[in-house]
């Protein structure tokens, strides 16, 4: 990285399944004002605005960046729509540091949404195309195969999915945030609700959320706020097809070389001992165990047994997704930039109950797609 | 050489989005409902019609509605002579922009004026609004505009 750069402003909406109340440009705007809140800015201060959200079919509205950014304060001023679907806030995150550690920008506001109750993800996720097969499933019901694969790999029991799934709801109950708060989530709640996926059950599924997420970033010269900047060490995205001959669906080729790049950015040579706190994209249960081995917290085969010890709880020793995690929230196209900010927020020492003490060091990751985009970066209360 | 044929299928796609509209769209819809005309005050102090929540030109929220209307002048316009079964009125008419009175800003809706020569920049109208038992809270509440005074 050429030019050091920082998260100096965080916001975010309350998530909640239908935010009747604002339409999508009210939404944005109230994690974007609280954004400029935080860094003690206002628009006029903002070079440039990325925005991301998933696959515009999902409300059906096309281009929404185009009118979106006179609401963003972006009139006259550089805008970019990024899109990699579910990856899509955590990739957005990172084209909007590209900005500032290019040296093109100062400070860069980036804004990521989804308000699934205009839409239906389900549907736009799974609309027969002609001459194909149609999949008629959603996100789960593509997961749910590959899931099913590594607890056949890994020898991993069926109650570490539910472990997750009682974990992450757990954490959510100490952030406001957060759309679900099940104060008598346990282990019999999630093995009753019902069978959606085999093996994925109701409880162990995100929920459908509206919500939208903002940053501000910010250049060395540039920092602002009352809050200490989040100065970036590692980012990187990495792709792959959605099938080709060979590819390990379960262990992406693409989410471990993205890790390995940011790793070796940030001098991480042993992750689970030199990362403090982490947000992954985990939006059913079993992607706990299955990142724990791709991001290299552990050897291959052994994530679940991490899950199942209790590491990645609140006060293990790497304690994941606190607040709560897209488990708990899934405003899509905001629930990669969700993990990149509240990363953001542990080592600022913003993160109010959900705050793990003396955090220092964190990784924000998403995935989006067919597990074959990743974004990854490390933050740190630390100067690189 | 024989035309080898085309693959060919049948693809329909539909699904009924829905749209929260906020609590300035919203206000405009209900007060169409309501047969009144709404704008909002902008930064500057310039009315906005339709209104939005953020002034366009600074990204700051907007203030206070106003009632705008319900005359108004033509800024500009386009003859429509053959409407299509999707076009708003199945007589000829005129796509316009309409600064309401009290307005800084012009709204695009349509002017029922019998012919293209019963309409002209700078023209004033009003507006028709559907009887009250027809109206839903949407743009097509508003029947037309019509040439102040009646038509010519």
């Amino acid at each position: 990285m050429a030019e050091r750069c920082a998260v100096i402003g965080v916001g975010q909406t309350h998530h909640k399944s239908k935010r009747n109340d604002v339409s999508i440009a009210g939404l944005v705007r109230e994690a974007a004002k609280m954004a400029l809140a935080d860094a003690d800015l206002t628009w006029t201060d903002i070079d440039a605005v990325v925005i991301g959200k998933a696959p515009d079919m999902f409300e059906g509205n096309m281009m929404p960046e185009l009118y979106l950014a006179p609401a963003l304060g972006a009139v006259g001023k550089p805008m970019f729509r990024v899109h990699t679907a579910g990856s899509v806030g955590g990739s957005t995150s990172l084209v909007a540091a590209h900005l500032i550690s290019s040296g093109i920008h100062k400070r860069v506001l980036t804004v990521a949404y989804e308000k699934q109750s205009d839409s239906d993800a389900m549907w736009a996720l799974s609309v027969p195309q002609p001459f194909a097969a149609p999949l008629l499933a959603g996100a789960g019901g593509y997961f749910a195969p590959h899931i099913r694969a590594y607890m056949r790999r890994s020898g991993a029991p069926e109650y570490i999915g539910r472990m997750v799934a009682v974990k992450d709801r757990i954490n959510a109950l100490r952030n406001p945030y957060a759309h679900l708060h099940l104060p008598d989530i346990d282990m019999k709640m999630v093995e009753d609700s019902m069978m959606l996926w085999d093996p994925l059950r109701y409880l162990e599924a995100c929920p459908s959320s509206d919500g939208a997420a903002a940053m501000v970033l910010a250049a060395e010269d540039s920092i602002s706020g009352s809050y200490p900047p989040a100065w970036i060490h590692g980012m990187a995205m990495r792709s792959e097809p959605t099938m080709f001959a060979g590819r390990d669906q379960v262990n992406p080729q693409a989410g471990r070389d993205c890790s390995a790049d940011v790793y070796a950015q940030a001098g991480i040579t042993n992750p689970r001992a030199e990362i403090d706190v982490a947000e992954v994209y985990v939006p059913f249960s079993w992607y706990e165990p299955m990142w724990l081995e791709n991001l290299g917290f552990c050897d291959l085969g052994d994530g679940w047994k991490l899950t199942e010890a209790g590491a990645t709880a609140f006060e293990g020793d790497i304690p994941w997704n606190t607040s709560g995690g897209v488990l708990s929230s899934n405003p899509i196209g905001a629930s990669g930039m969700l993990r990149f900010l509240e990363v953001a927020m542990q080592v600022r020492g913003q993160a109010g109950e959900h705050q793990i003490d003396g955090a220092r060091r964190a990784l924000g990751q998403a995935y989006g797609g067919g597990s074959q985009f990743f974004s990854m970066w490390v933050v740190s209360s630390d100067k690189p | 050489m024989p035309e080898s044929e085309a693959l060919h299928a049948s693809h329909v796609l539909e699904y009924p989005y829905s749209r929260s509209v906020g609590p300035v769209i919203g206000a405009f819809l209900t007060g169409l409902r309501d047969g009144r005309l709404l704008g909002v005050r902008g930064a500057g102090g310039s009315v906005i019609v339709p209104p939005t929540e953020y002034d366009p030109a600074t990204g700051d929220d907007t203030g206070e509605l106003v009632e705008v209307g319900p005359g108004g002048v033509v800024e500009s316009w386009a003859w429509v002579p053959n409407p299509l079964p999707k076009h708003p009125l199945a007589r000829p008419f005129a796509w316009a922009l309409i600064r309401l009175d009290g307005a800084d800003t012009a709204m695009l809706h349509v002017v029922d004026a019998g012919g293209p020569d019963q309409v002209a920049t700078g023209d004033r109208v009003t507006v028709h609004f559907r009887p009250a038992g027809d109206r839903i809270g949407a743009m097509a509440d508003i029947e037309a505009f019509v040439p102040e005074g009646g038509t010519a």
